[in-house]
């Protein structure tokens, strides 16, 4: 519940409202009917884990994080995204007590992060942006030592140590050093490092940067793994497929939080689908010619190469027959056209840009 | 006390593991300071042996030459040359080539039997004051000795109407290692044990690994000593080598006893990590950290009375040197090793040393902020 009124609060305040008054209401129902039918993963899906209001910090005359307001569902996977330098990697610094809020506040399971920070160590795993754990030290000595830091010791650091490595599959590389693991590899370790207290609530900063689609995928199977466990999931990502993996996300734009909710309810917002437009998928050879040639046409608001094909935003009003004569013209002829329903990153661009509009 | 260290013992296995698994790392924190340990003893090295004298000898004489033998017997000088006139005795000197120069004029040897004054003159290169206060001090005595045995002579008696009998206590040959040596060995471990604390935490805050440790609830008191005890038992590995070379390459005994002089070095290198730590709470990167290490060995070699007598010094460098834990050091290292002295005679200076290594310890602890940025 929390968490919806969160998500309304900033829609309403980003997306004006006359336009978003409407769709409030369908969010708030999807909402709760997603979470009923199991979508949301914990079994009290009302229950909030991590709570933010008007988070806000300033470095200097900088604001890297402007009140923002959002809260996460107990055993939810939260998305938590935004280009370079948006202010992800300070919200989830100030969520580990790792920094302090300029204003605003932020509790997690109920505990002040600011206030009651050594309280908030037990309960929460962090594993930060940057390949956090020593080179030098084989995997078993990461784990050991992680172990030892959360003030395990003798037969349990030893179990402890046993079930981390069963659960990220580490056996063969355990007495290699963490430095000369691949990328994938690395992830996971540093993963179950952050794991090794039981934490209810896992913070991962970009985990999947810099790593080869199949590690990502096996990374994100483990995370699903971790869910299924009860435990919440904070990840900020780039990627917009791995949003897509989230039962929840928020978007976050220069400073301000534009979005939250689910992936499905954000792409029928009404900034995503103006009033009398159409999203089709257009597949056909040489198509940056085609683009080219789209793109002069009157009615088609965007067009954007995926691959073999480009995803158009057009007035209701162009058929089907006015695009394919046009490519015809430019001497593409074999053209497949269908309509598609928006994707996140549509939802992010749409965001993205009318905000930039707003800002002018 | 379990709470108030907790996390010591996963940070001490940790930075154990860290430090012996780099040996780059561990060979650059020994072999510099040996290196300097040996260049230093012999470089800092004020006994003036056999320095570079040119002749001007006018007089060509038995007693003429004689003289000149004095001149090499007392081991200060030899004779690196012959010239003919005044003009090459001085172009001599002013080229380098000799650092004194000895005329003795014609008519040396006739006013000496005339029972007249019979002069001698020496030049002597001041630009090395060490060297020409030497060889100054050489040349009187030389000049001395010959005038009263001359007298003596004349006289018919046998001894000296007056004599001085010194003796010269703790180092009797007044060998320079004996005075530096235990100076070289509290300048070299500062060098070597700051810096590698001072870097330590940097680099944890430059890879990224400080964040995480201050996710988890490791206390600071525990992330210092953590830090700071396996470089403890490295700098006493490492005085302990300084040490025997001291003692075998050169040949410097050691008067009093080596519990004594453990427990300075332990206390002394326990107040230089604190102040590597406490360095590396404040650096944001390793070249911080590396200036600001600099700005504490810099006066600790200048005003530490490890070369100039802090006795001479004014006022102002006295005080700097007087918070400076390498003066404390120096003066006990010096204490036990060439007087012999105990802890119970100079007891006062280690209690300032353990004063400062926990005044600063207990800094760098409170310093240490839990947060970032």
């Amino acid at each position: 519940m929390e968490l919806n009124q969160h998500c309304l609060r900033n829609l309403a305040e980003w997306i004006t409202l006359e336009a978003v008054l409407p769709v409030v209401h369908l969010t708030l129902e999807d909402c709760l009917s997603s979470s009923e039918s199991g979508l949301v993963f914990s079994a009290m899906p009302s229950e909030s884990m991590i709570v933010c209001e008007n988070l806000t910090k300033r470095f200097g005359q900088f604001t890297a994080v402007d009140h923002v307001s959002f809260s996460v569902a107990k055993g939810s996977i939260f998305g938590f995204l935004g280009p370079n330098g948006s202010g992800k990697s300070t919200v989830i610094r100030m969520l580990c007590g790792l920094l302090e809020p300029s204003d605003g506040r932020a509790t997690i399971s109920g505990h002040d992060v600011a206030r009651e920070t050594d309280r908030i160590k037990s309960l929460i795993g962090y594993m930060s942006q940057k390949f956090s754990l020593y080179d030098e030290l084989t995997v078993h000595e990461n784990l050991m030592f992680y172990g030892r830091l959360y003030g395990l010791s003798g037969a349990g650091l030893l179990q402890r140590r046993d079930e981390l490595v069963a659960l990220a599959h580490l056996e063969p590389y355990l007495h290699r050093r963490a430095g000369l693991l691949s990328g994938g590899w690395r992830q996971r370790l540093a993963m179950v490092c952050a794991l090794v207290h039981k934490p209810s609530v896992l913070f991962l900063d970009e985990p999947t940067a810099g790593i080869d689609p199949v590690a990502r995928r096996e990374l994100w199977d483990l995370l699903f793994e971790f869910s299924s466990m009860g435990m919440t999931l904070f990840v900020t990502t780039h990627y917009m497929d791995e949003a897509e993996r989230c039962s929840h996300v928020g978007y976050i734009y220069m400073s301000k939080l534009v979005v939250c909710g689910e992936p499905d309810d954000l792409k029928q917002l009404p900034v995503v689908n103006p009033a009398g437009t159409k999203r089709l998928d257009v597949t056909c050879d040489h198509v940056t010619v085609g683009l080219q040639a789209v793109r002069r046409l009157p009615g088609v608001r965007t067009a954007t190469v995926f691959g073999q094909s480009m995803h158009l935003l057009v007035e209701e009003s162009i058929s089907e027959q006015f695009i394919r004569e046009r490519l015809d013209g430019v001497g593409i002829h074999q053209t497949d056209i269908r309509p598609i329903a928006p994707s996140l990153e549509d939802v992010f661009v749409a965001l993205t840009n009318r905000n930039n509009g707003d800002g002018k | 006390m379990k709470l108030l260290f907790r996390g010591f013992n996963a940070i001490l296995y940790k930075e154990f593991l860290v430090v012996l698994r780099d040996p780059l790392t561990l060979f650059f924190m020994f072999f510099p300071p040996l290196i300097e340990m040996i260049a230093f003893g012999y470089a800092l090295d004020n006994d003036v042996k056999h320095m570079a004298m040119v002749v001007l000898n006018e007089d060509r004489t038995m007693e003429s030459r004689q003289l000149i033998d004095r001149f090499v017997n007392t081991q200060t000088f030899r004779v690196a040359g012959e010239v003919q006139s005044v003009e090459e005795l001085a172009a001599a000197i002013r080229r380098g080539k000799a650092y004194v120069g000895l005329q003795i004029p014609p008519n040396f040897t006739r006013d000496l039997h005339a029972g007249r004054n019979a002069q001698v003159q020496v030049l002597i290169d001041g630009s090395s004051s060490t060297i020409a206060a030497s060889a100054l001090n050489t040349a009187l005595g030389v000049s001395f000795r010959e005038s009263v045995f001359r007298l003596l002579g004349e006289t018919g008696r046998r001894e000296l109407p007056v004599e001085v009998r010194p003796q010269i206590l703790y180092n009797p040959a007044m060998r320079s290692p004996n005075f530096f040596v235990p100076g070289v060995i509290g300048v070299v471990l500062q060098i070597a044990t700051t810096f590698a604390t001072a870097m330590s935490l940097v680099r944890e805050r430059e890879r990224g690994t400080l964040e995480q440790l201050l996710v988890s609830p490791l206390s600071r008191w525990g992330l210092m000593l953590g830090k700071l005890v396996p470089y403890l038992c490295i700098g006493i590995v490492m005085a302990t080598s300084l040490i025997a070379i001291m003692n075998w390459l050169f040949h410097v005994p050691i008067a009093g006893s080596l519990t004594a002089l453990f427990a300075a070095i332990v206390v002394y290198i326990f107040c230089l990590l604190s102040l590597g730590l406490l360095v590396s709470t404040r650096a944001q990167n390793q070249i911080q950290a590396l200036q600001m290490s600099m700005v504490f060995i810099m006066p600790s070699v200048f005003f530490s009375g490890f070369i100039f007598p802090r006795e001479t010094m004014p006022w102002i460098f006295y005080a700097i040197g007087s918070l400076l834990p390498t003066t404390y050091f120096i003066e006990l290292a010096r204490a036990v090793i060439l007087r012999g002295a105990s802890l119970a005679d100079f007891w006062h200076h280690l209690v300032i040393l353990a004063g400062m290594g926990m005044a600063l310890f207990a800094l760098c602890a409170l310093r240490f902020r839990k947060k970032i940025g």
